[in-house]
Formats: structure tokens, sequence, C-alpha cells
């Protein structure tokens, strides 16, 4: 069952992810084109493949890099400048959770988000061990993080993001390198979640359920539409490319 | 901003690795600790401010009780032994590195080497000496005698940042907080 | 991470940390005041009965963490032994030993957190200098959290380089170390932004 979301985070919610124009140049390379796009469904999903430009994308959304023209804005707001209203707004799950903890401990980790939101630190500790208990993980508390295997590092970034209880969450590549059981479990989780979720990934198979797909090619939107149509034009392009051997040319 | 404290928080715990990994042999079988080598980087890679501010807050966990301090050393004994010089010396030394580092336009690698041995050397050791010959008692010619002991590998060291610091300006000019 | 702390609980580890600091100071101060033997030998058995009323175990914790003093002792003693300064030679080491010793002691007694607590007190003042208490807080937390992963990485980085080569790798490893910091230090920066920055 979905928790269910506090009745004011909805009207906000529904303003979701607007883009106009925005484009990013990284050290000369033109990596984001003039992107425009308004993203208000509940399961979204940004493929395309290493190098396309979708964790720029993603870097853009979540308001850790500005653009160098055009806009962004998440529920009417700039995520870039207005930092404090982006974090109640916007989560981000890493890809590698050794480049989302930041604390020692299992609930330092948890607490520091909380502490960012206004919340003095003895009370986010108490909250932090509060959900540990609710997920009947009680006694990681105390725990160092370096003694969490792959997978339980994962579980504590998902949960540490979802304690800020952020309106919607950025997944960028949520499911790779984990083995299958870790994998069936995190994307369980991610289906109940009452949160917009918007998952970022080379991998089509992760969106099959999505109820859109945008298809990122050269830092431009390739294809965008019900993952029925996206998925299959993505996969056979791919196939194509794979056949070429254009590992061989050098981007530039 | 939060650039700022992350590197100096990860370089302050390069330190301690570079305390704590095993010593490295050179290529004359020569073994040193490389510790010394990460509070010249913190000045040459950082620059003087977050140089200084990274080798202040990787001492800072050693008073606090980590043994953090090449062959396992800490707490705040060390700071009560005779080596306390070296150690009041260490930001200082980086900051002078950084400083010279941030001051010469010489190529990175032989502005590392040079801000290395005056920094990482000649400043670290005038505290250190001092430290010394205060804390044993004995003339500031004596205490330098018994210091130099450790000025070979140092001298080697300053080299090695030298190289390290020119590699990471070529593979990654934009690393190079101190020439930013 | 393993601290100096000593796992054998004696009744000084309920002490207040910052009154332990304080005592340490005066002491300390106390012992540079002190030049004769007989005075200073007093402060001695004075310190050796502090680790004993911590028992046997507690003691040769203590006595460990003196060991990186022998080369010291030897100097000095072998020093004075040719000067024929017998006396100087023990006021030197008496008191090297026993200041060493008693802020072995603080530490041995004192929790980490409970010891950052009272640096961060102290640090305090440093605010007006933009060193603002929380930035130092997070700092010293992300410094304990990539001290692990850095080792770990400074592994993977000497195991790849063995693969390929028959050659140790020395030194080598430092710049792919130094680069790994440099990049931790990117993410690091980023990770704490996404999640509403240190101030």
């Amino acid at each position: 069952m979905p928790d269910p979301l506090p009745p004011t985070a909805l009207s906000s919610r529904q303003d979701g992810i607007l883009m106009d124009a925005a484009c990013v140049t990284l050290a000369g390379r033109v990596v984001l084109d003039h992107i425009s796009l308004t993203l208000t469904e509940e399961r979204i999903g940004i493929l395309g493949r290493n190098g396309s430009g979708k964790t720029t994308l993603l870097r853009l959304i979540t308001g850790l890099i500005a653009p160098d023209s055009g806009i962004v804005r998440i529920e009417g707001i700039d995520p870039f400048t207005n930092r404090k209203a982006a974090l109640g707004a916007l989560g981000i799950l890493f890809q590698n959770p050794d480049h989302q903890i930041l604390f020692p401990t299992v609930e330092e980790e948890l607490a520091f988000g909380l502490v960012q939101q206004g919340q003095p630190q003895a009370k986010a500790l108490a909250l932090a061990q509060e959900a540990l208990a609710a997920e009947g993980r009680a006694h990681w508390a105390k725990v160092p993080v370096s003694t969490l295997s792959q997978g339980q590092r994962h579980y504590l970034c998902l949960l540490a993001v979802l304690l800020m209880q952020p309106r919607t969450i950025l997944l960028d590549e949520p499911l790779a390198g984990l083995d299958l059981p870790t994998q069936a479990r995190l994307a369980r989780r991610f289906a109940a979640l009452p949160q917009r979720l918007v998952t970022i990934t080379h991998d089509p198979a992760t969106l099959a359920t999505a109820d859109r797909v945008l298809w990122l090619e050269g830092g431009r939107i390739a294809a965008d539409g019900p993952p029925g149509s996206v998925l299959p034009a993505f996969t056979a392009a791919m196939a194509r490319i794979g056949e070429r051997d254009a590992d061989a040319d050098l981007a530039g | 901003m939060e650039r700022n404290l992350t590197h100096i928080a990860l370089f302050a715990a390069l330190i301690a690795v570079l305390g704590l990994v095993p010593q490295i042999t050179l290529a004359a079988g020569v073994p040193i600790t490389a510790q010394s080598l990460g509070i010249m980087l913190c000045g040459t890679v950082l620059g003087a401010r977050r140089g200084a501010l990274a080798v202040l807050l990787f001492l800072a966990l050693v008073a606090a009780g980590l043994p953090l301090l090449s062959g396992g050393r800490g707490g705040l004994g060390v700071f009560a032994g005779p080596s306390v010089g070296f150690l009041v010396g260490f930001p200082i030394a980086a900051f002078a590195a950084g400083w010279i580092m941030e001051r010469t336009t010489l190529s990175p690698g032989l502005a590392a080497t040079a801000a290395s041995v005056i920094g990482g050397i000649g400043v670290l050791y005038v505290f250190g000496i001092s430290g010394l010959a205060l804390m044993l008692d004995k003339t500031l010619a004596e205490a330098a005698f018994i210091a130099m002991a450790f000025l070979p590998g140092d001298i080697l060291k300053a080299v090695l940042a030298g190289i390290i610091t020119q590699s990471l300006a070529r593979m990654r000019p934009a690393s190079l907080l101190s020439r930013a | 991470m393993l601290t100096l702390t000593s796992p054998v609980e004696i009744w000084a580890h309920r002490l207040p940390a910052g009154g332990k600091l304080a005592a340490l100071a005066v002491a300390t101060m106390g012992l540079f005041a002190l030049d004769t033997p007989p005075t200073l030998a007093l402060a001695g058995v004075g310190t050796v009965a502090l680790y004993a009323s911590g028992g046997v175990r507690f003691a040769s914790g203590g006595l460990r963490l003196l060991r990186p003093l022998w080369p010291f002792l030897l100097i000095v003693g072998l020093w004075h032994l040719w000067t024929a300064d017998l006396s100087g030679g023990g006021v030197i080491l008496l008191r090297m030993l026993t200041a060493v010793a008693l802020a072995n002691f603080v530490t041995m007694t004192t929790r980490l957190s409970d010891m950052i607590a009272v640096f961060q007190t102290l640090a305090r003042p440093l605010g007006t200098l933009g060193l603002s208490p929380r930035r130092f807080a997070i700092a010293l937390a992300l410094v304990v959290r990539f001290i692990p992963v850095m080792l770990e990485r400074l592994t993977q980085i000497t195991q790849s380089w063995r693969a390929r080569s028959p050659r140790r790798p020395g030194w080598r490893v430092l710049v792919p170390a130094t680069l790994a910091a440099l990049d931790d230090a990117d993410r690091a920066a980023e990770a704490l932004r996404a999640r509403g920055g240190a101030d």
C-alpha cells in the first residue's frame, strides 16, 4: 500500500517539471541542446545510451547545475537558485551509493537531510531511528556505513531520500550493478512509492511500466511517448548501432 | 561553497590514508611513509588556505583520538611528545607551500617541487626543530642534527610531490585549485 | 573506525571531557615548571598510580601507547650518557614520558564524539571567521566517512596495477589516488548540494 502524501503536496506537484529551450555546454561540447518539455506523469522514464546527456539532464532537473541558457522549473520554482524549496520538491537517488553517502554511520546519514530541512539534530536522529525501526532495521542505527553491502547502501540512500519526503524522486540507473533479488526488491519498492518518479537509464527493460518515455540522443529528445512505441524503436536502433562497431568513434 | 568544504575534508582523509597504508617502497627499495607527502600535496593542489584547513581538520581528528598519524599514532599524547613541533608546523607548511604555488608562474611540477622544499621541508623543519629543542632541552643546532635523519626522505617526497602535481596538472588541469 | 579510547571502562570515563582537558592543560604546564628529578619522579609516580587505578589491562594499553617514543628515549639516553649529565637526561625523559602519558590518559578515557563536541565548543569563536560549527561538524564526518572508502580505492588501484605489471606500483599509485580524492570531493559536493548544501 502506498503511503498517502500530505494533501498540500498534491496541488503544487501538478505543475510538474518544466524546461524551455534549456542548453548545457560542458568543456566546449554541447551536452544538452534546446531541451523543452513538460513532465506531469507519475512514472517517467528518460532513456539514452552513454554520453547521450541523460546524466546532465538529471543534474539540471535536480538543480545541481544551472542551464547556460533556457529555463528549468520544478513546481514553478528554479531548482538551482531556490535550493530550500527544491529540497521539498525533489529528491535524487544517485547511481552509486558511495557518491551519495556523506556520513560515517547510518543514523547520521539519515538525520542529515532532516537537519537540512530545519529539524533540530536530536529530533532528526530520533526520526531517523524511528524510520529504521519502521523498516525493521532498528539495529542499523549505529552501524558504520562502510560495513553495509552494496544493496544495503542503496537501500540506505533510498531511505535517506524518502525521509525528506520529496514530491518527486529522480532515480539514476536505480538497478544497475545489483543482484537479481535486490533488483526485484527495489523495483517493488519503487512501484509502491506515492511520489512521482523520473527514472534515468540506458536499459529499456526498466521502463516497461512507465507512463511516458523520453529517448535522449546527442543532447536532444529523439522520441517521446508511451513505452509501447518508444522502447521497441530504441532497442532496434541500439542493435543497429551495435552492429556498426561505432565504438571506435571518438566523441567531439 | 560545498566544493571548498568537500575538498578540504577529502584531502584531510587523503593525509590519513597516506599514513595508514603500509610504507611505500621507492624504486631503490627505500621505504617511506607518505604522510608528509600528503601535507605537501594539500598545499600544492588545494592552495594555501584550503590546504592549511585540510591539515588542521586532520590534526583535529588526531587530537580527538583517531590513530591517524603514520605508525598508528594519535590522541592528545602526540601533542605532548617531542614531535609536537612538526605537528604544529604541518598546517603552516601546507599554507606556505600553497602560498608559493599560487604566486609563481613556474610550470606546475617545478613550482610544486620548490613549494614542497620551502614549505614542506624549510618551514616545517623550523617548527619541528624548535619543538625538538624545547621538548628535549637541546640547543637548536643539536636538535637540527637529530632532525637531519629525516631530510633525505623528505627531499624525495618533495620531488614526488612535484611529479604528482605535474601529473594532475596534465591529466586534469582544472583540478589544480592552487592555480585556479 | 578504531579509536584510541580504551575499551576497558574506568572511573575517568565518566568525567566530563572538557574538565579532563582543562586539568590536562594545567598539569602539563605544571610539568614544564618542574625541573628537578625528585619532583618529576613524584609526578611520574602519580601518573603511574592514575593508570594503575584502571587495572592491569588498562595500564598495559597505556604502556603500548608510549612505545613510539623509544627512538627519543634512545637518543636522549645515549646523549646524556655520553655527556655524563645523567640528572639532566633524567629530567627530560621523565618529563616527556609523564606529559605524553597524561595526555594519553585523557584520550584513553574520553569517547571520540565527546572530544569532538569539546573541540566544536572551543572552535565556536572561529564562526566569525567564516568557519561555522556546522561546517566543521560536516567536514569532520566527511573525513571519517571517506577514510575507509579511500583505503579501499587504494587497494583496488594497487591490485589493478599488479594485475597488469610484474613490478610493485610504489609511489605511482599516488597519482590515481589523489585524482580519486579530487573526484570524490566533487561528487560529495554534489551530494551535499542535492540535500541542501553546507549552510
